[in-house]
Order: structure tokens, then sequence, then C-alpha cells
């Protein structure tokens, strides 16, 4: 539908608009009878299937449905058993929920949480607020852990050649196995580890050394943004590199998201959410300059983004760096729009010289990286708003890590290969034939939450734990140690990482407990080690456990500025981009369906993965969303869908990891497709000289975006700098209405949301998932329009569909005072409380959707069918007990979280105060990086809620309805604001 | 020509009349039955693993409710005593009663006692025991006289209307809170017909709110 658009016509349409142009997606703007169609019907789920019952026939099923009705409501309460402990724990109380500080870990980081646990049952991750990395915030990852815990595909007994065994059976063969190699001191015993920073890991790795000298430890990591091998061109070895983005009043990224996804993504939005808090307050700037090839969270946030291929970061940083004397040649040819980026860029940087930031991203090679060290430290950034650390990694990898091993293993030097939380079968680089190799080992041993791809060709399989069974460490991404404890007993009986490397060195007695306790016991200094201990445990970090920044930072190298890069293929048409996917990461989230069925933050699209392609490219090419196309690149090629991106650079194809797999679980299947077959070491974030063709065929892709679009104008609305420090932007006065005011008794509750720092990160979507029993409903249902999110984050266009500028707009129940929800319902089932809240009561609904086509916000949702009577036990076990399980026929929507609102007044109740500001958290404002979320009481005007809605920014979505609501959004700051 | 047999009229009519009475008489019993003991389990008695008697114990012995339910004050659940709490004194008295053997069992094979709940609610009502007992909403006010049931029924149907009676009006029903595990309460009303309208007062009880959706279902 969309790639043959012509642009001009698109441009045309655009002129002939008035005022402010919002556009949700190329099918929007170029307003196609389909897509009108598609529009006028207010819920796309109420088009008749076309091979459908006729109306006859489902009246006569309704006559049936109707007459069973008065059966189905005979049915009493059903007997419920008691079932008491026989010795209540200490400090247990049934009902009452209980917190423990821990950690998940995400790419070897561990992201501190609290986990909640009912009755000893994990069912929510709440951000840490006492841990200086995220000070409670979490992102979306983070938030979906929890039902990676009870994942009924997991991986729950050891297999020897595929075949179940029992853990006896293991143990011995590890044993004998180890003990061979220690006889020749480790001659020939190899270990691949994912990246770890735990303190314990690398304390038996040391051990391990010791007892066997000639073994060797591997690292991989699919997606690797570490940049040690910069700092290591730079510098002489592997350094850890912190931006402090609150530090940085003006930031320039080349090909770097650092507001992205990954496992820095909150520290780095806390950060920059802070800097623009101070802007938005009129203390110093918060400029931010990225030039990208596809469009990133990073991109969509800066005030200024200029669409590079990713070939032409070198040119870019090169032409920064000698703008800045940073040394290198000034004899870059560049486009105009590139010279001007530069001059922009260097002219800010140069501006805020000691608080400005130069970033070029990982996925850069090394020595391009290394250009931004330089101009970083001729501005006098270093040691302000970058700082060094060693490495925080236990094995800061080398590149050629992988290649090595796989070297030795194909050349049989490799005679047992332990891998350990990695899937390198699905996941290694195409040129790297480790799968091939790995039949010339003598043994090989697999430790995975699943049974994945590596573990199908491995001799022997064990169950890991995950993160919220086992005791271990880690170290946050600010470098901070921090305890991981067990929330739950293990269901299916894995052993930790730290567990097996024991089982290696031929001890099976030592539990985890001990292990992670002799590590810090060994580190601790001086004092009392169990006071420390507990106080580890209860504040989730170990105090002072983070590197301090080196002082001064070595000396760059001279020969850093050496170009390594090989010179562009000539002839090549297009270049390839590989991303993690904002969903499963580098695949590891596969059969995790909370995050599949996410929309990825900028396409909307759910359970698939995409060729991102350029709208010029879809012309020239003749494609349009869901046509398949091969990619060849390097004599391998894939085929998949293609996606039309906005602001995609012209010769670019994105593909994101993850995707593909064949041996994750049920919820992956026939998901998406592949494309580690094209990535290869040297290129492992871009590569030059593919072509694409299409295949003729096509295939629908799900994707949220143009569903429960509203009616009306002005949904985003921005305001000048200027008209932020005069307050000049004037609130309209309240319209009059018909319906009589609600009493405004206190407290009364209200949420404010702040564009100007939402990045549509998905943290708040997610943890809405997790602490709302939000039912998924699967790639066909969400085509549909049926997807059950009670939060959706909107993503509009504005301006030129070659490089629109972006902005997002979550979009919770608005809670409104005259809501026309409540004048619709024929059975009373949704009705205001005194304190505000528009409530939603599933035992009175009788499903009748009156509300929904009543709501001009589209904020609701219907159980079309039983979402969650046929979910396996393990994952019922994962809800939330305070919140009601839906049934189908039932309308739901956002509560604002009524089940903490109604916990708060009851403990405040017992103790006989009010609510204090801040007590109620909803779950999307506690995960959210940026704090764009608050939420509480609006009659009390010293509420940091009453206080946001008394800015100038302040504004209602759809205001001509008058429906008054209770969720309002501030405006973005922009230097062109309307 | 006549298409319709003289009959035709009282057969339509007796159809008619018949399908009324049809209708008249479902909703009926419907209603009646909504109503019954039947459908609100109301002084039906459940089968228990152990024939454990609230009688003896509260009215015999004089067992506070709290020492078993444990967690009525501090949690929304008032909390079913665990098996230890039954052996603090059944490791003593009783050791040989055959009654007793599940709870002999549980303990040695340190498995839980499967009850049978006597005043279950439904999944989507939400009710927390520790803020009515911080009220001073008496346990007998809605689990009955326990004291005279030697084997635990359910005393009060608990639908949605004998909830809202009480969360509508609740003066009459409020007790000082230091006594709300009383089972008789006489003719407390009569001697201090003020009380209810001072402690709501006091606490600052607004019916208004009380009798808002979300106070119970979420």
């Amino acid at each position: 539908m969309t790639g043959d658009k012509d642009l001009a016509m698109l441009k045309e349409r655009l002129a002939g608009r008035r005022g402010r142009a919002f556009w949700r997606g190329l099918d929007d703007l170029s307003s196609t009878p389909e897509f009108r169609r598609f529009l006028t019907r207010e819920f796309p789920a109420l088009e008749p299937p076309p091979s459908g019952p006729s109306r006859r026939e489902a009246l006569k099923v309704m006559g049936a449905s109707l007459a069973l009705a008065g059966v189905a409501g005979c049915d009493g309460v059903p007997d419920e058993r008691a079932l008491p402990y026989v010795k209540a724990p200490e400090f247990a109380l049934p009902g009452q929920a209980r917190h423990y500080a821990t950690s998940v870990t995400m790419g070897g980081f561990a992201q501190p949480v609290l986990g909640e646990t009912h009755e000893g049952r994990p069912t929510k991750l709440e951000g840490n607020p006492h841990h200086p990395a995220s000070r409670g915030a979490t992102d979306a990852f983070t938030q979906a852990a929890i039902l990676g815990l009870y994942d009924p595909d997991r991986s729950q007994t050891p297999r020897e050649r595929g075949r179940p065994t029992d853990w006896q059976a293991f143990e011995a063969a590890a044993i004998s196995a180890a003990a061979q190699a220690k006889a020749v001191d480790g001659e020939g015993f190899r270990i691949l580890i994912g990246r770890s920073t735990s303190p314990t890991l690398a304390r038996q790795l040391a051990a391990m050394r010791a007892a066997m000298p000639k073994a060797r430890w591997h690292e991989f990591e699919p997606v690797d943004a570490s940049g040690y091998e910069a700092s290591r061109i730079a510098f002489g070895r592997p350094l850890e590199q912190h931006f402090r983005l609150d530090e940085a009043e003006a930031t320039v990224c080349l090909d770097a998201d650092i507001l992205g996804p990954g496992p820095r993504q909150v520290l780095h939005a806390r950060q920059w959410s802070a800097r623009r808090a101070g802007f938005q307050n009129g203390v110093g700037e918060c400029r931010l300059l990225v030039a990208e090839a596809s469009p990133s969270l990073t991109g969509v946030t800066a005030d200024r983004r200029l669409i590079a291929e990713p070939h032409r970061t070198e040119a870019l940083a090169a032409a920064i760096g000698f703008a800045l004397d940073a040394g290198g040649d000034g004899n870059i040819p560049l486009s105009t729009e590139e010279t001007e980026f530069v001059r922009a860029a260097a002219a800010a940087l140069l501006r805020r010289r000691g608080r400005s930031l130069f970033i070029v991203g990982p996925a850069q090679p090394a020595s391009v990286q290394a250009i931004a060290l330089r101009v970083n430290q001729r501005l006098g950034n270093i040691g302000r708003t970058v700082q060094f650390t060693e490495a925080l990694a236990v094995l800061p990898s080398q590149e050629d890590s992988l290649a090595a091993l796989t070297r030795d293993m194909a050349a049989g030097r490799v005679t047992t290969l332990a891998i350990l939380g990695a899937n390198p079968v699905y996941s290694a680089p195409a040129d790297i034939p480790f799968a091939a190799a790995l039949a010339r080992v003598g043994t090989v041993v697999h430790a995975g939450l699943h049974y994945d791809e590596t573990a199908a060709q491995a001799h022997w399989h064990a169950p890991l734990l995950h993160d919220l069974e086992m005791w271990s460490d880690g170290r946050a991404v600010d470098g901070h140690a921090g305890i991981l404890q067990p929330l739950v007993r293990p269901f299916f009986g894995g052993r930790s990482p730290h567990r097996l490397l024991q089982i290696l060195l031929g001890d099976l007695d030592t539990s985890g407990y001990e292990m992670v306790r002799e590590t810090w016991r060994e580190t601790a200094s001086g004092g009392d080690f169990e006071e420390a201990w507990s106080a580890a445990l209860l504040q989730g970090y170990v105090e002072d456990s983070a590197p301090a920044p080196l002082s001064p930072v070595p000396d760059l190298l001279e020969n850093s500025s050496a170009p390594q890069r090989q010179a562009v293929a000539a002839g090549a048409p297009l270049t390839v981009e590989f991303r993690p996917d904002a969903s499963v990461w580098d695949g590891r989230f596969a059969n995790n369906a909370w995050l599949q069925e996410l929309p990825r933050p900028l396409s909307k699209l759910v359970w698939d993965n995409v060729i991102q392609i350029s709208p010029a490219l879809a012309r020239e090419q003749g494609l349009s969303d869901g046509d398949i196309a091969e990619i060849r690149l390097g004599g391998r090629t894939i085929d998949g869908p293609v996606s039309v991106v906005p602001g995609q650079a012209a010769r670019t194809l994105t593909l994101t990891l993850g995707y593909g797999r064949t041996a994750a679980g049920q919820v992956q299947e026939k998901v998406g497709f592949d494309v580690y077959p094209l990535r290869t070491s040297g290129m492992a974030a871009f590569a030059e000289g593919a072509s694409l063709h299409p295949t003729g065929a096509s295939m629908k892709l799900a994707t949220t975006q143009l569903h429960f679009a509203m009616e009306g104008f002005d949904f985003i609305r921005s305001v000048t700098p200027e008209q932020v420090t005069e307050g000049a932007a004037s609130k309209q006065a309240e319209h009059p209405s018909l319906y009589t005011d609600y009493p405004q008794g206190s407290p009364n509750w209200g949420m404010s949301i702040d564009l100007d720092v939402c990045i549509g990160c998905n943290a708040c979507v997610s943890a809405c998932n997790a602490e709302n029993n939000i039912p998924m409903v699967g790639k066909d249902q969400v085509a549909k329009g049926r997807e059950m999110h009670w939060l959706r984050i909107d993503r509009y266009y504005e301006g030129r569909p070659d490089n629109p500028r972006h902005h997002f707009q979550p979009v919770p129940c608005m809670h409104c005072e005259q809501a026309p929800c409540e004048m619709g319902c024929p059975v009373n089932a949704t009705t205001h409380s005194p304190d505000g809240l528009n409530q939603q009561i599933y035992n009175r609904c009788i499903g009748t959707r009156t509300c929904s086509s009543f709501c001009p916000y589209k904020v609701r949702r219907f159980n079309w069918f039983d979402l969650t009577g046929n979910d396996p036990p393990s994952v019922q076990a994962a809800r939330n007990p305070d919140v009601t399980v839906r049934d189908r026929g039932v309308m739901e929507k956002c509560t604002y979280c009524v089940q903490r609102i109604s916990e708060a007044r009851i403990a405040a109740k017992l103790e006989d105060r009010s609510i204090a500001d801040g007590e109620v958290l909803t779950a999307c404002q506690q995960a959210c990086p940026t704090d764009a979320i608050v939420f509480g009481d609006i009659t009390d005007p010293a509420s940091a809620v009453s206080r946001r809605k008394a800015s100038p920014r302040d504004y209602s979505l759809l205001e001509e309805a008058n429906t008054r609501p209770r969720t309002t959004y501030l405006a973005r700051i922009e230097k062109e604001g309307k | 020509m006549q298409i319709f047999t003289p009959s035709a009229d009282t057969r339509l009519r007796l159809f008619v009349s018949v399908v009324i009475v049809l209708i008249l008489g479902s909703l009926a019993f419907l209603s009646g039955h909504a109503e019954s003991s039947f459908a609100t389990k109301r002084g039906w008695v459940q089968e228990q693993p152990v024939p454990f008697s609230h009688e003896h114990h509260v009215a015999g012995l004089g067992l506070d409710c709290r020492y078993c339910h444990a967690s009525v004050e501090n949690s929304a659940h008032a909390g079913f005593p665990p098996t230890h709490t039954c052996m603090t004194c059944h490791s003593q008295l009783y050791t040989d009663a055959s009654e007793l053997a599940p709870v002999r069992q549980s303990m040695a094979k340190n498995l839980p006692i499967r009850w049978n709940r006597v005043s279950a609610l439904p999944d989507y009502v939400y009710f927390n025991h520790s803020i009515h007992i911080d009220r001073g909403i008496a346990c007998v006010e809605c689990h009955g006289r326990v004291d005279r049931m030697p084997i635990t029924f359910r005393a009060k149907p608990f639908q949605m209307e004998f909830c809202l009676g009480c969360h509508r009006d609740p003066a009459p029903h409020l007790r000082p809170p230091n006594m709300t595990t009383v089972m008789d309460w006489g003719d407390w009303q009569e001697k201090h017909p003020e009380y209810g309208a001072e402690a709501m007062a006091a606490h600052n009880i607004e019916p208004e709110k009380l009798v808002s959706c979300t106070t119970c279902h979420r």
C-alpha cells in the first residue's frame, strides 16, 4: 500500500494542509480509500471476516448463547481449598506483599530491582529507588523478566545427547571431564561464557586458572556495546566509558543510540531527563544532535537529526574532529547537509567546552570511536562529561575471542568445552563456523535457561537457574556491585553458573550462597562482615563498590588515529545495518510473549522483524509494507518482509537480530527471520555491498500504529523556550458543561505526562503488563486491532516523509471528569469514584462495548475471548493477586493502578493519616526512566502533579471534547513551537 | 376459504399465556434461587478434614480469634493457623485422637492441611480484614456466632447487598476496636447509642466513599 506512493504527491498534500500537520503513518498521509475505510471504522476489529457467518447465522448463535446465559448465571462460588503453612516462615504475613532487593542481568550487567512476592511467589519487579544507577527506574526488558522466570519452556532437566538424564549422571560426567583436564594442567579445556560482571565468577575464574594453568576462557556477547576495543586502541587497554549526560549541555551522537534499548538505557535516560529538567527550568542548555541511518530513540529525541548512511559516520567524525582542532585531515568531501551538521555540531560542542559530549556509537569501527575520545579530550570533557573506569566485565572481550576458540576447535586442540549462558550456534557471526567446529570437540557441556540451538549440539546440557532463583552477584552499569538473592526456590531444579563451575572444579558441596558470601568476605575491608552483608542485601547494592573514575586519565596513544577501515567496495549499492531488537534483543527474549507483543518503539510492529527500507528505496523497487524481499550480501542471502520507514537513510537496510530461532520455545515458533547468517565478525554492526531483490511474495505484518486512532487535532503541542520562561502559553478557560461537576474531595487523583522528556522507550507499557495482568493476544488478533495493552504510546510524524520529525504520546485512560463512557454504559459498569477515578467494574460489565464507542481517546479494551484461562499453570502463577483476571466478554482499561491506591489508602487509614505525595506510584510512573509520568493528588497544591499541571505547558488531549480529563500533558519545548 | 381452524385462536392464546407464565415463573425462580441459602450457602456445613469445633475452642476454652487467625489485624487475610499452631496444644492434648490424625500427618509429612473454605468471596472482590478490625467491625458481624458452631458454616449470605448494607450505614455496626473479637454484644446498641456516630467522626468515615465501586472491586 505504501511503497509506490509518489513523494511529490505526498508533499503536495502536506503543503495543502493548514496549521500543524501530524500523520500517524504513510497510509494516513496518503489518505488512500483503504485507509479512510480503516479509520472511519472506530474499531478495525469490527470488520466481519470475509467468509464469516451471515447476520442470520450470527443471530441464531446469539439466541442460543442468550438461552444458555441464564444457566451460566446459576454457578455459585466454587468451593475453594485453603492451605495454610505447616510451619509459618518468620515474618510471613499472608496477603501482604514482601519486597526483596535483587537484580536481573541484561547483557552481563545487573539491573537493580525490588522483587515483589506474594506468599513466596514473585509477581512484579519494581525499580530499586535506592540504587544510584537507576533510582527506581527500569526498562521494558527488566519489567518482562518476571515472565522469563515462569516460562514453561525453560529447560527442566539435564540431558545427555538430548535424552533426559539426572543430575548425578551429569555431575559424574562433569567431574570426570574436569579431572582429566586437570591431569594435563587444563590443556584443551575451554570455557565460553556470555558477558558477565560477577565478582564471584571472577574469583572462580582465578581459582580455575590456578588449578588448570593451560585452560582458556572465552567470552562471546552477540551485541557488544562496551567500546572496549576503542579504548584498547586509544589507551592500550580496555576501559569502561561512563557518560554523564546530566552534565552535558550539548551532546553530539554519531550512529550512537544512547537512549535506545540496552543495559545503559535507564541510566542514560535518567541522566538526560535530569539535564532536560534543568533546561526546562532555565538552567543551562540541553542540545542533542544526532546523525544516524535509521531512526532511533536518540535520533527522534534530538533537536537536530541528520540522516547519514553508516559509512558516512567516519567522515562526519573526522570533519568534526578537524573542526575542533583534534587532528586529522580537513580534506573530507561532505554534502551540504553534512557540512551544515558538522558546523552546527562543532559550534555546539565548542560553545559548551567542558560541558559537552561527543559520542561515536559502538557500531562504528574502533578507530572512528577513538576520534570521539580525542575530541572529548581536546574539549576538556574527559573527567567531566565522560569518565573512565577499569572495565567492569569479568573478561573484557577481545573481538576475536570466539574466532580464536573456533580455530582451535577446528584444529582439534579442544578436548572439553563448557558453554555457560551463551548460544553461539544461533548467534555466532556467519564467517565463524562454530557449529561445524563443535563436532571436533571431545566433550561439549552446555548450560542455559533453555534447551536451545547450542544445547541441541552439545553432548551434555544442564538447565541454568533464572536470576530470580539463585544467589549470584553482578555490577550495575555505574559499577556498583549488587547481590542477586533468590526470590523463590528453583522451580525446575537447575544450577547456578557458580555451582556448575564449582562442579568443574571438583567441588559438589559448596552452595551458591556460600560462594557469593565468600567473595564479599574477601573484599570486605574491616568492619563487621555480617552487618555489611545485610546492608547490601537490604539496599540492593554494596556500598562504595563502584570503581573510582581513573584520574588522571591515561594518555591517548599516538597511533590511535590510524584509519583501519576497509575502503568501500566499488559498485556497492546498499548498506545493511544490524541492530539489537527492542523486544528480543539478540534473541534471548524470543520466548517472552510480553516482549514479543510490545509494539516496537518506532515501528509499532509486533511479533515479527522486518527489513527497514527508506521510502525512496521502496519507490525505486516497487515495494510496500509486508512484501518479501531477498537481501544478497557477499554470497549469502536471507529473505524477509520489508517495512517502509520514514526517516530511514535512502541506501541503508536496517535489520534487527534475535528472530527466526529454531529452539527457543512455543512462543516464538515461526516468528520472524534470522539475520545472523548475513552478519560477519568484521562487520557486526553494518556491512556494505548488499543488494535487495523483491520476490513477489508478501505477508501480513501486525502493527498497532493505526489502531485506536483518535479523531481530532492538536494531539501534540509544543512551545518555544521563550514561551515557557514567559509563561505566555495561556491556558484556556474551562468550557461550560451540561453535566454536573463531580465533588472535589481530597484526595483526588490526576496524572501529568511530560512529552518533552518522553523518549517512547516502552518501559511504562511493559510495567503495566506485569502489574495489571494484561493478557497477550498473538499476532493475528493484534492485526485485527484487538491488543489488550491498557497504555499505548502513539507515535506521530510531522513534516516530510523522507525526514520527518517524530513525536511520542503515551495514552492511558484519561479518567475524564465528564466521562462519555459513563454516560454510555447501559448497566452502570463504568462509574465515577469520589476520588476522581473512572472505574470499570468487570463483574457488572455485560460487554455491550458502548463505552468504547463513546470514548474519544480510544483507551478501552474488550476481551473478545477467554485470553487467560488456557495459560499454562506456571504463567498463571505470575499474575498479580491484587488485580482481577478478566474473563471473556468484559471491557477493561487503565485504572490508575487502583490496587496501589487502595493499598496506600488502607495503610494511611490504619495510621490515621492522609496519603503522602509520592506514596502512590502507578506502575508506569514507577518504571519511567525519565520521570515523564507524575501521578498524585490534584487537590493538594503542593503535590508534584499539581505543580506540573500549573505549568504553562499543561494541556488536555481533545480539549474541544470538554471531557475534562484528569490525565493531561505538558507540551514539548521546541525551537519553533506551535 | 378458511385458512385457520376454529381452535387456532385458542391455541395461540394458550401458547402465549404458557410462555408468559414460564418467563414469569423462571424469573421468580431465579430471584428466589439467588436469595436462597442454596445459592448463598448460608447455614450449609462444609465437610472438613478435621471436624474442628469453634464452639469448643472459643466458647469452651475461651481462645481469642487472633490466636489462630493471627494476621487479621495486619493484613488483608485473617490467615489460617499453620499446623504448628494446632500442635502447640495438641502435641500434649488428645495426642491419640483419631480426628486429629490429619493434623499429625500434616506435621510429620510437612504437607498442609486442605481445609474447605467457608467464607469464600468471589475473585473480583477484595476484602481487607485489617482495616475493618481497626475501625471496629466485630468478627461476629460477618462470621456470626462461631462460638455456637460445633462445625463451622457460613452465617451471612456474603452477597453484595450484605456488604453494602454496612458500607452505606456503618454507624450501628461499629464497636471499640480493642473488643472486636467479642462474640456476644447483647444490648450494646441500647447502652451506647452514640458510639457509632462518634466513631464515624473520629475516624473520618465517609459512607459515600465506602460505596464507591473500587473500594471492593479492582
